[in-house]
């Protein structure tokens, strides 16, 4: 069957390389909620360690794993995976109880690149980008939309964002893109 | 055209000119002019007529306190804005400028018969004068008033201009590029902190890009101004930002700051905004804003070719413009002298200075004899004259006779009765103010935030006092943000020390109750019109601000608001802290409202969500609603077809054989844990232990107050997981109580909720041929009756694809709900349009949904309810699970009145007549001949022509109305009053034989 992305057949290169946005090709994604002391039972299953603070992020292999609440991770891993994953923690639910949520189709991941990437994202987040530690995530707010922020580089960033609101923030972006290309 | 520039002098780049228009006439000016400054150097003084009295008024200062030079601006098509102050507004190659409130023209205008009118239009005027007959406000004072008032025209055409935000954090804030702010930024900058310096004006420099006598460190001030912005320009950690005002001044040093990028250019690029708005979280704020100068308050003292000495100074020295020929002075301050004394040297003939105080310096009065310059000491002014520009003055000794008086003929009278620090950003914080008797200026006291104020905006005058004090602020905010520096020292040479007095009006020999003398100039009130609100008995400044409009209005009393104190303060009798000082509230200065919409206009004024079939649905010509943040297919008519055709047409087909529906809006919320059902059981009425993994279950959700909330089927797909599912609106807010309860309540429960609204696409297809639809497609699921039978789950493929398939329905019909992954949403849904052309198959969308549900007695919260229907009174009664120990809202389902016999009950009604589909809202009466008001007992909440009965039907609440079946109503509407009959609220198959049919 076709699936269809949302945001199917848009990019916006940047003219000048200051900053870029592109749709993240589709993978798998979970939440998974745990008792934060069971942490590292999770960890064996997922096989990397889960991050253990708020913010932080672990990533390698094409998987990335960012604790966005107190009990709660986000998970990305790539589309191959998703079986084995929700096996090995079927298989732990029988000795450590948690929740591990199928969300792979509820979001949209936009990248955002490039060294203008923490003004393009400033325009309409209101907490101090520039201060994000790299390698971190967090849940937070884009004009008025909910999202997970990941700032994978320096100037290297992953929006994800509930299907519906995926077209307001691309439309959003794409407009300070412009902005920022044409220098003002 | 007679010209006032003086070659070689000012800012202004005279190898660009620049040409714009001024009521249809074209004016030369360079790069770096104002409309204020080109027009003078043109000699044109006079902009405008007055708002009340339409009376001529010329251009008062150079700044963004500008009172009177009120335009309107045109930069093309949609780009019209009335009321900007000419004395702000950077003029670019066809920018067009006209005058405002006159008729017919701005020399001879009507409208002025209300300033020989004058002693009819005292303060308080509209109060007194249209009381009487009551009747005549709405329909003739109010609209006469309000065609007549108001300057300037509002725009009538969408504004075509795009405008930007941006949130922006800083170590340090400084307000104001002044030399007072520029000390601030460049030791703030220099000590590593990061640092944002604003100012409105176009140019960095403040006061001393009209500075030319001062110079700095053996540099001249312009020198120094540019070797500071230059060092500024140059540090990677410090942003300047011209243009830029800072509108307002929040908690928590939040501060909005308006940049203005293409009002001044002749084009910019597609795509560019016009403004942005800049939402600052600063750590430390310098607030360097400098001060406004004083008008003097006489007879006369608003004609064009009044103005501000300081503004005088600023178009002669920053501009080059001299603003006459033959000026006097007249002032209370020594810093008027040195407009004087620049004119002067720039070849004006400076006929007078006259001074209201009886000794000055020395070093003044030595000056203007060496320049030629009259002085009158002790000496006031009386009165002006001149129609449309002022042309003579009459001045006499404060302590002299009448015979002493003299008449000056003049051009231009450069007043100044001192400086007045500009608090308007310390007070939006609630700052507290001290009053400062000798100086008579309120300055800023106690900080609330975390901000320090410096140089004349802190009562501190002069360049080297304001250099210190600025280098000071800055070394102080960038140690409070966690940096450390040293405070620069300036060297100043050839500053005066400037000294003054505080006057209110200029004392006068004529009669002061004729006087026209002038406090605000943008609302045309007089200092005897302060005196008759406090003899009126007004004593506090906000009711003298009322009552006379005294500090109203765009400009906020920046030049008035401490004349009119000083007025009222001297009228009754006490010191000006005990009248008080108006508020000053955001914006500083006039914004626009795209720069606060910002990027919230067009799509993207606010989200609209889409599912992931809606774009088919687009193609197919659907008629789309919105509900709650989502659009939705409505109906999908064909061609020629009316909504009521296409809703009839789909009830039918789902009714006869299958239709299809979009319900991929429907909240869902996974709910994950070995206490999930315990969970279920607190939160929802019904009873979900003995629930079964593959069966689901419709369950109601109240409030604490027992009233309905929400509902939904919830299925369990296994012991410990279920897929709940809420109403479309109610998604976000079930799942925000769902985990306050968990957090706060039941912290015990080991459960966790996800919201998978947007997983998971939903397909419900209705109908008798919804089976044989469905079977051949899905895999892993027995389709047969004894293995899914109605209210069950299961997960399985639909055409390969995992599907958590649902057996409910919404219709009354066999129903099946598809959940496929979202990405999946659209081609599962094109297959089984395919796949059920073999029935017939017809989309529907939401109003063919309301239709068939309402045939069934199924309710929508929100519209059948309205936050105040218990269980019972929807008739959900068997959805509460009795012999649960507590569920949220249980106790106040045993409340007395939630008992009552006669609470409104949801009931079914028939119209007497079958073609009259009843209004929604439409109120319900017992007894149609009782007197107006009558007694209402209910509303219609749902009504729909019914195309399976061939009638209408309707859906009530009404009081008692499960004992009054059978009983006749009544529903009065405009046109007439409509009967029904009250039933049940099953219209169609009350025996449920079609679920399984």
């Amino acid at each position: 069957m076709q699936t269809h992305h949302p945001l199917a057949g848009r990019a916006l290169p940047g003219a000048q390389g200051r900053v870029s946005i592109r749709p993240v090709e589709d993978c798998t994604r979970f939440i998974l909620r745990i008792d934060p002391q069971n942490l590292g039972a999770a960890s064996s299953v997922w096989g990397a360690n889960l991050p253990p603070t708020i913010g932080g992020l672990v990533s390698g292999s094409g998987r990335i794993a960012t604790c966005i609440g107190p009990d709660e991770w986000y998970l990305i891993a790539p589309l191959t995976e998703q079986d084995a994953i929700e096996s090995a923690f079927a298989a732990l639910y029988a000795t450590t109880i948690h929740s591990l949520v199928d969300v792979s189709h509820r979001e949209v991941g936009i990248a955002v690149d490039g060294p203008d990437a923490v003004l393009a994202l400033q325009a309409s987040i209101a907490f101090d980008i520039a201060a994000m530690l790299v390698g971190s995530g967090c849940r937070t707010i884009i004009d008025r939309v909910q999202i997970i922020l990941l700032r994978e580089g320096q100037d290297s960033f992953r929006v994800e964002v509930w299907n519906s609101f995926s077209d307001h923030v691309w439309n959003l972006l794409a407009g300070i893109c412009r902005e920022i290309e044409l220098g003002v | 055209m007679s010209t006032f520039r003086i070659p070689g002098k000012g800012r202004v780049d005279s190898t660009k000119p620049v040409q714009f228009l001024f009521n249809g006439k074209t004016y030369a000016g360079f790069e770096g002019d104002t409309v204020a400054s080109a027009l003078l150097a043109s000699g044109v003084h006079l902009v405008g007529r007055s708002f009340k009295y339409h009376r001529p008024r010329g251009i008062l200062s150079a700044g963004s306190e500008e009172p009177n030079a009120l335009l309107g601006i045109d930069h093309g098509p949609g780009r019209v804005e009335p009321n900007t102050r000419a004395t702000v507004i950077e003029i670019s190659p066809g920018l067009k400028t006209i005058s405002q409130n006159h008729w017919p023209s701005l020399e001879r205008d009507v409208g002025a018969i209300n300033d020989v009118l004058y002693m009819l239009f005292s303060a308080g005027f509209y109060y007194k004068t249209f009381m009487w007959p009551k009747s005549f406000w709405n329909k003739v004072y109010e609209p006469i008033i309000r065609g007549t008032a108001g300057l300037g025209k509002s725009p009538i055409v969408p504004d075509p201009d795009i405008y930007a935000s941006r949130f922006a954090h800083c170590d340090v804030l400084v307000v104001g590029a002044g030399p007072a702010g520029l000390a601030a930024a460049l030791d703030a900058g220099r000590s590593g902190a990061k640092v944002l310096l604003v100012d409105e004006q176009a140019e960095l420099g403040g006061s001393l890009l009209s500075e030319t006598d001062a110079g700095v460190d053996g540099m001249t001030g312009w020198a120094w101004l540019k070797a500071s912005v230059d060092e500024l320009a140059g540090m990677s950690n410090v942003t300047l930002l011209p243009r830029t005002t800072a509108i307002g001044y929040y908690h928590q040093n939040f501060v909005g700051l308006c940049q203005r990028i293409t009002d001044h250019l002749a084009s910019a690029p597609e795509g560019t905004p016009r403004e942005r708005m800049w939402k600052v979280r600063a750590k430390q704020v310098v607030l360097a804003q400098g001060a406004i100068e004083k008008p003097l308050v006489f007879d006369g003292n608003d004609r064009p070719g009044v103005m501000l000495a300081g503004s005088a100074r600023s178009y002669l020295n920053r501009y080059g413009v001299k603003v006459g020929d033959s000026p006097v002075v007249v002032t209370s301050h020594d810093s008027a002298w040195l407009a004087a004394f620049d004119l002067a040297r720039a070849g004006v003939k400076v006929a007078a200075i006259i001074d209201i105080r009886p000794a000055v310096p020395e070093h003044l009065t030595t000056s203007a004899s060496a320049l030629g310059i009259e002085v009158l000491l002790g000496w006031t002014v009386t009165g002006t004259k001149g129609r449309l520009r002022i042309s003579s003055l009459r001045a006499k000794p404060i302590d002299g006779g009448v015979a002493q008086a003299r008449e000056f003929a003049c051009d231009a009278l450069l007043m100044s009765g001192g400086w007045n620090p500009s608090l308007h950003l310390f007070s939006h914080t609630q700052g507290k103010l001290e009053w400062r008797e000798d100086a008579q200026v309120f300055l800023p006291a106690k900080h609330i935030e975390q901000s320090r104020c410096a140089g004349a905006g802190n009562g501190n005058f002069g360049l080297a006092k304001v250099l210190a004090e600025g280098a000071e602020a800055g070394v102080a905010a960038a140690t409070d943000a966690g940096f450390s520096g040293t405070v620069s020292a300036y060297t100043v040479s050839d500053e005066l020390d400037m000294t003054g007095v505080s006057s209110r009006e200029l004392p006068t020999d004529k009669n002061p109750s004729t006087a026209k003398a002038f406090v605000d100039f943008q609302n045309d009130v007089t200092a005897k019109d302060i005196r008759l609100a406090v003899r009126e008995g007004f004593k506090s400044i906000e009711h003298i601000k009322r009552y006379t409009t005294t500090g109203m209005a765009t400009d906020q009393g920046k030049t008035s608001n401490i004349n009119g104190l000083a007025i009222a303060a001297d009228a009754v009798q006490r010191q000006a802290p005990a009248v008080g000082l108006t508020t000053f509230r955001p914006p500083y200065t006039p914004t626009t409202f795209g720069a606060f919409a910002g990027y919230s206009r067009g799509g993207l004024f606010d989200v609209t969500r889409k599912t992931a079939i809606d774009a088919w649905a687009q193609e197919r010509g659907a008629v789309f609603e919105p509900v709650a943040l989502w659009r939705r297919a409505w109906y999908f008519p064909k061609p020629g077809e009316d909504m009521h055709a296409a809703v009839a047409r789909e009830c039918k087909a789902t009714r006869d054989s299958l239709g299809i529906f979009d319900a991929s809006t429907l909240g869902k919320i996974e709910i994950v844990g070995p206490d999930a059902a315990e969970f279920l059981n607190r939160m929802y009425t019904n009873p979900w232990s003995k629930l079964q993994p593959g069966r689901c279950r419709y369950g109601v959700l109240l409030g604490e107050d027992g009233f309905i909330r929400d509902d939904g089927v919830i299925g369990r797909l296994t012991t410990d997981r279920f897929h709940v599912t809420t109403t479309t609106g109610g998604a976000a807010r079930v799942l925000n109580m769902m985990e306050d309860y968990l957090q706060t309540e039941f912290p015990d429960l080991k459960v966790w909720l996800t919201s998978t609204t947007e997983q998971w696409s939903v397909i419900a297809i209705n109908g008798p041929n919804a089976r044989n639809l469905l079977a051949p497609l899905i895999e892993g699921i027995d389709l047969s009756e004894e293995a899914f039978p109605h209210m069950s789950v299961a997960t399985g493929r639909i055409c390969g694809v995992p599907t958590r398939l649902f057996r409910m329905s919404f219709t009354g019909e066999r129903g099946y709900e598809v959940n496929v992954p979202a990405r999946y949403g659209r081609a599962i849904w094109e297959k089984l349009i395919a796949e059920g052309q073999a029935y017939g198959i017809t989309p529907y969308g939401t109003e063919t949904m309301h239709v068939l549900r309402a045939e069934k007695g199924y309710i929508i919260v929100g519209q059948d309810t309205d936050g105040t229907l218990t269980p019972d009174d929807a008739g959900l009664g068997w959805a509460i699970g009795k012999a649960k120990a507590d569920f949220v809202g249980k106790r106040s389902l045993a409340r007395p009145d939630m008992l009552k016999a006669d609470r409104k009950q949801l009931v079914g009604l028939l119209t007497a007549d079958p073609k009259v589909v009843l209004e929604e809202g439409a109120q319900i009466v017992l007894d149609p001949n009782q007197s107006v008001p009558m007694k209402m007992v209910g509303h219609v909440t749902s009504s729909y022509w019914s195309v399976s009965l061939g009638r209408s039907i309707a859906l009530a609440v009404i009081e008692g109305g499960n004992a009054r079946m059978g009983e006749t109503v009544h529903i009065p509407m405009p046109d007439g009053t409509l009967r029904a009959e009250v039933t049940g609220t099953v219209f169609v198959d009350p025996e449920n034989t079609r679920l399984s049919a």
